[in-house]
C-alpha cells in the first residue's frame, strides 16, 4: 500500500520534471523576470518602474522585480545586463541619453549597439527651457540673443554632464551656436532649486513637475520639445528651428542581444496590453507621465539616428 | 490660515490614519533595523499602494515608513557597533560602547526619546515658520555649501579623539577614498587603475560594516574566551533623572539640526556629527564621551532627525524635492492630486495641515511602539556570542551585497575590515576617516560648481555676491583653533 503510493508519488514527480523541462521552450515566462534600472532609488525611473511592474505580471503570468543598480552614470546596471544571460529574464530599463550618448563620450565595458535589442519604448518626458518669473528674457529668442552677445555669461543649471537636462541644452547650443555657461547640480530638483534662489539663469525641466510653479507665476517657458505645443501660448522646438528628436527622455525597456524571438514577441506582447490597461493608464497619468508606446523594431531605428545625432553633437560641444 | 490648521487636525484623527502609520512605522522600523535595506528601498516599493489610499492615509503611512526606518538604522548601530547609513555613525559611538557596558536597553531608550523629541519639536517648528524658512532656504547656494561643508570637517577634526593630528590624516585618507571613481563633474576617472568596479566609486555601506562591525566582532570572539556572552546585560530602562541631564543636549541637538536641514544638501550626516561635536565641547565632562556617554547617543540621535522637518520646507512650498525621499514624497503627493507648490497651501491648506499633524502624531505613536519593541530589540545582545556572531557576521555580508547586488562590494568589506583591525591597533579613530569619505563627495561638487559659477572673475564674484561664503571661510581655522585648545585643556 505504501510502496505503491510511493511509486506513484515518484513516477508523477518524474513526469513532472520532464514535463517542465519541455515547457521551458514553449512557456516563456516560467520565473520571475527582473528588470534592473541603472539608476537610483526614487528617481523618476524608479517611480515609472513601480507602476510598470505592479500591473504586468496580469499579462505575463510572473512578477516583474526592480533592481535598482545605479553607478558610474548609469554604466553599472547597463553592463550587468549585456552581460546577462539573453533569456528574457534579466531586462534593463533605461533611456536614450544612458543609451546612445555615453558611447561617444566614454569607453564603455560594452557595445549598446550590439549588446541589446529594444523590447518596447514605454513613453517619453519633453523638456522645457524655463526662467525665473521675473527674469528679463521674454521670449526663447531674448534667451538665445543673450548667450549669443556675452557667451558664457547665461548660467545653464543642468543635472550632470551629458544628463537629461545636458543633452537638451547642448542640442540647443549647437543649434542656435548660441553658448551657456552650463553648471551642474545633483538632480533636477537643484537645479530649479537654483534657478528659483538666482544662482542660475535659466535650467530646464519636465512639464509634468513644472505645473504648480507655471501657474504661481514663479517661472516662466520658453520652451518645450517637439512639433507640438504644450502650453499654447509657448512655441515648440519646431516652430524655433530646432527640429528632430531633440530634447526628448525616451523611456526604453531593452534585452540583452541573442534573446530569442518568441521571447520578445511575448515581452512585447505584454507590453502592447499593458498600453491598453485602465489602471495603468490612470497610475501613469497620475504621475503626471504619458503611456506614448512605441514597439522596438520601431524604437530600433529611432535608436539608429539617434546614435548619429549623438555623435555630431559630441564633437560639437566638445571640439 | 488658523482655521484651515484648525480643521486639518480634526480631519487627521482618524481611526484608518492611526493604524496605516503604526503599521508604516513598524515596517519602516524592521527595514532601518536591516543593514543594507534602506528606507528609501520600502519607500519607493511601498509608493504605488499609497496611490490607492486615501491621501490621509496612504501618505502618513510613507511618513511613518521613513521616520520608523530612520529610527530603525540606529538599532544595529547601537547594538552590534553596525550602522546602515552614514546618519547612524555618530549614534554607534557612545551607542555601542554603552552595550558593551550591558546597557544596550538604556542606550536604545535614550536614541528614541531623542530623535522622537528632534523630529517633533523641528516639525512643529517648520509648520509654524514655513514661509520664512522657505525665504531662508534661498539664500544657501553651492559657495555656502562649500564653505559649510568645510567648516564641519575642520569641527570633526578638532573634536575628534585625543590626537587631532592622526584624525587629519585620517579626515585626509577618507577625502582622497571619495576622489577614487568618476569625477562626479569633468566625468574623468580618478585612481581607478582600469579597474571597471572602481569607476563608480567605492560605496559606502561596505565601509561603514567593515570599519566598524567587523572589528568589533573579532574583538568579540577574542574576549568571549573569558566572558560567555557577547553583552551580559541588557541594563535597566533609561531613569527620569538620566533623561533631564541629557535635556540640554537634546535641545542643542535639535536647534543645530534643524538649521542644518535649512541648508540645502546637508543633511543628517553632518548634523549628527556637528550635534555630537558640540554636545561633546560643551560639556564639562567631554573625556565620556566615546566611553559610552548617554549624552552623545542623544546629542547624535535628536541631531540626525531634527534635519527632517526643514527638509519638507522646499517640497511643501515649491515643489522641489531636495533628496530621493521628497522625491518619493513628491510623487505620493502628485498621485493624489496634490500638487506641491506655491499654490498648495491656497488651495490644499486643510489637508496639508492635516499631513502635516499627522505627522506629529506619528512621532508621538512612535514613543509607545518604540518604547515597547525596545527590550526585544536589547535581548538580541544576550544571545551566546557563538551564535550571535555568526548570525551578525551573516547580515554584515548579506547588507554589504544586497545594497547594489555587486560581489566586488564583499571583497570592499573584508578589506575595509582589516583596515579597521589595523588602525584600531595603531589607535587611529576611523571616525574622521569616515565622515571625509561622505563629505568629500559634495564638498568637491560644491567647489567644483563654484568654480563653474564664478566664470572667468573670481574675486568679483566672491567679493560681491558671495560674502556669506567668504565670512565662513574666514571663521573656520578660527572655530577649529579654539574647539582644539578647548577640547585639550579639557582632556588634559
Amino acid at each position: 500500500m505504501f510502496l505503491k503510493s510511493l511509486k506513484r508519488t515518484v513516477g508523477a514527480a518524474l513526469v513532472a520534471t520532464l514535463g517542465l523541462g519541455t515547457a521551458a521552450f514553449a512557456e516563456y515566462p516560467e520565473k520571475p523576470i527582473t528588470l534592473v534600472i541603472p539608476l537610483g532609488a526614487g528617481g523618476s525611473h524608479d517611480l515609472n518602474a513601480r507602476v510598470i511592474t505592479s500591473i504586468i505580471p496580469q499579462y505575463l503570468d510572473q512578477a516583474m522585480i526592480v533592481r535598482l543598480s545605479p553607478g558610474a552614470g548609469g554604466q553599472k546596471g547597463t553592463q550587468e545586463v549585456a552581460n546577462a544571460a539573453p533569456d528574457g529574464y534579466t531586462l534593463l530599463f533605461s533611456h536614450n541619453y544612458i543609451d546612445m550618448l555615453q558611447q561617444h563620450v566614454e569607453n564603455l565595458p560594452y557595445d549598446p549597439n550590439t549588446d541589446f535589442v529594444p523590447v518596447a519604448r514605454v513613453n517619453y518626458a519633453p523638456i522645457a527651457v524655463v526662467v525665473r518669473g521675473d527674469s528679463e528674457y521674454n521670449s526663447f529668442e531674448d534667451l538665445i540673443n543673450a548667450a549669443k552677445a556675452n557667451p558664457g555669461s547665461v548660467d545653464m543649471a543642468h543635472s550632470g554632464n551629458w544628463g537629461a537636462l545636458f543633452v537638451p541644452a547642448a542640442q540647443i547650443m549647437k543649434a542656435t551656436e548660441a553658448t551657456f555657461n552650463l553648471v551642474p547640480f545633483q538632480g533636477g530638483g537643484p537645479a530649479m532649486q537654483a534657478l528659483l534662489s538666482g544662482d542660475a539663469d535659466v535650467t530646464m525641466g519636465f512639464p509634468s513637475t513644472l505645473s504648480s510653479l507655471v501657474d504661481s507665476g514663479k517661472v516662466k517657458v520658453l520652451a518645450t520639445a517637439g512639433d507640438e505645443r504644450i502650453y499654447e501660448d509657448v512655441p515648440s522646438f519646431a516652430e524655433l528651428g530646432i527640429g528632430g528628436d531633440v530634447g526628448f527622455m525616451h523611456r526604453v525597456v531593452l534585452a540583452p542581444a541573442g534573446t530569442p524571438d518568441d521571447v520578445l514577441a511575448k515581452l512585447s506582447e505584454a507590453f502592447t496590453a499593458l498600453q491598453e490597461d485602465k489602471t495603468y493608464n490612470r497610475m501613469m497619468g497620475r504621475l503626471g507621465e504619458n503611456t506614448d508606446y512605441i514597439d522596438g523594431g520601431k524604437y530600433q531605428m529611432m535608436r539608429q539616428e539617434q546614435n548619429g545625432a549623438y555623435k555630431d553633437l559630441v564633437a560639437t560641444i566638445t571640439q | 490660515m488658523i482655521e484651515q490648521f484648525a480643521d486639518g487636525a480634526l480631519m487627521a484623527f482618524r481611526l484608518d490614519t492611526l493604524v496605516m502609520i503604526v503599521i508604516g512605522l513598524f515596517s519602516g522600523m524592521l527595514v532601518g533595523a536591516l543593514p543594507g535595506f534602506t528606507t528609501l528601498m520600502a519607500m519607493a516599493i511601498l509608493l504605488p499602494l499609497s496611490f490607492f489610499l486615501d491621501p490621509l492615509v496612504g501618505i502618513p503611512f510613507l511618513l511613518g515608513v521613513y521616520k520608523g526606518g530612520i529610527f530603525g538604522g540606529s538599532i544595529p548601530a547601537i547594538l552590534v557597533s553596525m550602522p546602515g547609513t552614514g546618519a547612524a555613525v555618530a549614534t554607534s559611538i557612545d551607542g555601542y560602547k554603552l552595550t558593551q557596558k550591558g546597557e544596550s536597553r538604556k542606550a536604545l531608550d535614550i536614541a528614541l526619546f531623542s530623535s522622537v523629541i528632534g523630529d517633533t519639536f523641528s516639525d512643529i517648528f517648520t509648520i509654524l515658520l514655513i514661509f520664512p524658512i522657505a525665504l531662508l532656504v534661498m539664500q544657501f547656494g553651492p559657495p555656502e555649501l562649500f564653505a559649510v561643508l568645510l567648516m564641519s570637517l575642520v569641527i570633526i577634526v578638532s573634536t575628534s579623539g585625543t590626537n587631532p593630528l592622526k584624525g587629519l590624516v585620517m579626515m585626509l585618507f577618507g577625502l582622497w577614498l571619495a576622489q577614487i571613481g568618476t569625477d562626479p563633474i569633468g566625468g574623468v576617472e580618478r585612481f581607478t587603475f582600469g579597474i571597471f568596479e572602481l569607476k563608480s566609486g567605492i560605496p559606502l555601506l561596505p565601509m561603514l560594516i567593515g570599519v566598524f562591525a567587523l572589528p568589533e566582532l573579532v574583538y568579540a570572539v577574542m574576549r568571549s574566551q573569558r566572558a560567555q556572552e557577547f553583552a551580559k546585560l541588557v541594563g535597566d530602562r533609561l531613569s527620569k533623572a538620566e533623561f533631564k541631564r541629557c535635556i540640554p543636549t537634546i535641545r542643542r541637538s535639535t536647534i543645530l539640526g534643524t538649521a542644518i536641514g535649512i541648508v540645502p544638501g546637508l543633511g543628517q550626516v553632518v548634523a549628527a556629527m556637528m550635534g555630537y561635536s558640540a554636545a561633546k565641547n560643551a560639556s564639562s565632562h567631554p573625556e565620556t564621551f566615546g566611553e559610552g556617554e548617554i549624552e552623545g547617543v542623544a546629542a547624535a540621535e535628536a541631531a540626525n532627525n531634527a534635519v527632517n522637518g526643514p527638509t519638507l520646507v522646499p517640497l511643501l512650498t515649491l515643489g522641489i524635492p531636495g533628496d530621493n525621499v521628497t522625491a518619493i514624497l513628491l510623487g505620493a503627493f502628485v498621485a493624489q492630486g496634490l500638487r506641491p507648490g506655491p499654490q498648495l497651501f491656497e488651495e490644499q491648506g486643510t489637508i496639508v495641515f492635516a499631513i502635516l499633524v499627522a505627522m506629529v502624531m506619528a512621532n508621538l505613536m512612535f514613543i509607545i511602539i518604540g518604547y515597547l519593541s525596545i527590550p526585544f530589540f536589547a535581548r538580541i545582545v544576550t544571545i551566546k556570542t557563538g551564535l550571535l556572531v555568526p548570525i551578525v557576521i551573516m547580515f554584515a555580508f548579506a547588507g554589504a551585497y544586497v545594497f547594489r547586488s555587486d560581489t566586488t562590494d564583499i571583497l570592499m568589506l573584508v578589506g575595509f575590515g582589516l583596515f579597521g583591525l589595523l588602525a584600531r591597533a595603531a589607535r587611529f579613530d576611523v571616525m574622521p576617516m569616515v565622515m571625509g569619505f561622505i563629505l568629500g563627495g559634495p564638498l568637491e561638487y560644491a567647489f567644483g560648481q563654484t568654480v563653474a559659477m564664478a566664470g572667468s572673475t573670481p574675486f568679483e564674484f566672491l567679493f560681491t555676491e558671495r560674502l556669506g561664503m567668504v565670512a565662513v571661510l574666514i571663521a573656520t581655522p578660527i572655530v577649529g583653533y579654539l574647539l582644539w585648545r578647548r577640547m585639550k585643556s579639557a582632556t588634559a
